[in-house]
């Protein structure tokens, strides 16, 4: 399912117009990246929680040429399933 | 921070954001999520622009050991839910590390960095109590500060090892840590106290210095007093030992005087002390002692000086070329030439220099007007200057 079939779907079952359903997807989009950033996280019922978490830095090593690389910490957005979500897939 | 946002906060800011009623706004968003669940569930897959993919992937069986009994067994292969984020979206997120860069590093920088690592990890634990793994899965508001103080640590050990420190405090000012700033006041603090011991010592040693005139010429003169009654020969390799050290010194500390108005002042205070306790204490002690004693005493005192004049000597006058030190003290004082007003700066030296033609031959003023201490003559008096007769 594609960006275009989603907003579809979505427009329809809100009962607005595609436009506008693009326009809100944006704002929501736009909304949640200012809570990622202020480090909290989008937590919702049936779906699951989207946050940022922040990854160490490491050392790894090219296994062919064994050149060590030191990479950077970095955040990253996180997706975890809730449990009932997890259920539906079994 | 470390807020956990729910459906209908998340609607509440979208009202404002969007401009449509809460109501519509967390009906909005609850389909929004309610299509991504049920069609990454039925159809495997959603691309939502600016989000990123949800995706269902298929895990193998696996096998597995139970790490409390050692059995083995099989993790039965199951789906599960992948997302991942739009590769803006993805940069943005990543904005405050997005300065770092990986790099390549040596296997003993590695090494270097994985101590470190162990010992900070040490040093973490302790005041936080808690194990980090713990930590990692509660995700609480320590760990995420925890996290970022790690990063910051690491950094800073990693650019330690890059030998780049000045993107140091770069970071620290993106991201300042209660421990990152602690360490860097204690390092501050310690840096302050050594810069203080370094200061109080040489404002010591300059102190001493400049006192020394004073306090040697006194030193000298009890020196003198003592020595003059037994033996002259002590005093005078005291003397000759002292000064001259003191000369030098002077004439390193004011880089060797090429012009005369700037040799003016080093020559002051080096000249003097060198002299003065020769002869005008040697003279007066003379009277008691037979006269063939005099060049012979008189003689190595000059021979201290001749260091500290041979310095100075580029400023003599050209039928002054040939004028030895042993010159010096071949003249005897014989009545008043003229009377000299001392002008502020001026020292003996000038006056002679400018009575005599040479400023070696000052000795004879200090001792003419019984000067004790020429390194502090006030400005206004009026000077005598001896008519000087060579033997």
């Amino acid at each position: 399912m594609n960006n275009k079939q989603f907003l579809n779907e979505l427009s329809d079952k809100c009962q607005i117009g595609a436009d506008q359903a693009s326009v809100q997807v944006e704002n929501l989009l736009g909304v949640m990246e200012k809570i990622w950033q202020d480090g909290d996280s989008v937590s919702l019922s049936g779906f699951g929680v989207l946050e940022v978490k922040k990854k160490n830095e490491r050392v790894s090593v090219n296994p062919t040429t064994g050149v060590r690389m030191l990479v950077p910490p970095k955040l990253v957005l996180t997706y975890k399933p809730s449990s009932l979500l997890k259920e539906k897939l079994k | 921070m470390d807020n956990k946002i729910n459906l209908s906060q998340l609607a509440e800011r979208l009202a404002q954001e969007g401009g449509m009623s809460k109501a519509a706004a967390e009906q909005f968003v609850k389909n929004f999520f309610d299509i991504i669940s049920q069609r990454v569930l039925s159809e495997g897959l959603v691309k939502v622009k600016g989000l990123g993919t949800f995706k269902l992937i298929q895990m193998e069986d696996r096998e597995s050991v139970n790490v409390n009994t050692g059995e083995r067994f099989t993790i039965e292969g199951h789906q599960k839910i992948s997302f991942v984020p739009d590769a803006d979206l993805k940069e943005r997120i990543n904005k405050p590390f997005a300065a770092f860069d990986t790099v390549e590093i040596t296997k003993e920088q590695a090494d270097e960095l994985a101590k470190m690592e162990s010992d900070k990890d040490a040093d973490d634990s302790e005041p936080e109590e808690k194990p980090q793994p713990v930590k990692e899965e509660k995700k609480s508001a320590k760990e995420k500060r925890l996290a970022q103080k790690q990063a910051q640590k690491a950094e800073a050990a990693r650019k330690k090892a890059e030998k780049q420190l000045q993107k140091e405090p770069q970071k620290g000012d993106a991201n300042p840590t209660v421990k990152d700033i602690t360490q860097k006041k204690s390092t501050r603090c310690l840096l302050k106290v050594l810069i203080g011991i370094l200061i109080t010592i040489l404002v010591l040693g300059l102190t001493l210095f400049m006192l020394w005139p004073l306090v040697g010429n006194r030193v000298l003169d009890i020196v003198d007093k003592s020595l003059n009654k037994e033996k002259i020969e002590v005093v005078k390799e005291k003397q000759s030992a002292d000064p001259v050290e003191e000369a030098v010194k002077k004439e390193e500390v004011k880089d060797a005087p090429a012009q005369e108005p700037a040799a003016k002042p080093a020559e002051k205070p080096a000249d003097k002390p060198a002299v003065q306790p020769a002869q005008p204490q040697n003279k007066p002690a003379e009277p008691a002692a037979k006269p063939a004693e005099k060049p012979a005493q008189t003689k190595p005192a000059t021979e201290t000086k001749y260091p500290v004049v041979k310095l100075n000597a580029q400023d003599e006058a050209k039928d002054l070329s040939e004028f030895t030190l042993a010159d010096v003290v071949n003249y005897t004082m014989d009545g008043e030439l003229t009377t000299h007003k001392l002008l502020k700066g001026e020292t003996l030296t000038v006056v002679a220099l400018k009575y005599y033609g040479s400023k070696k031959l000052w000795p004879y003023i200090a001792k003419y007007n019984n000067i004790k201490d020429p390194a502090r003559l006030s400005p206004g008096i009026i000077i005598k200057v001896p008519v000087l007769k060579s033997k």
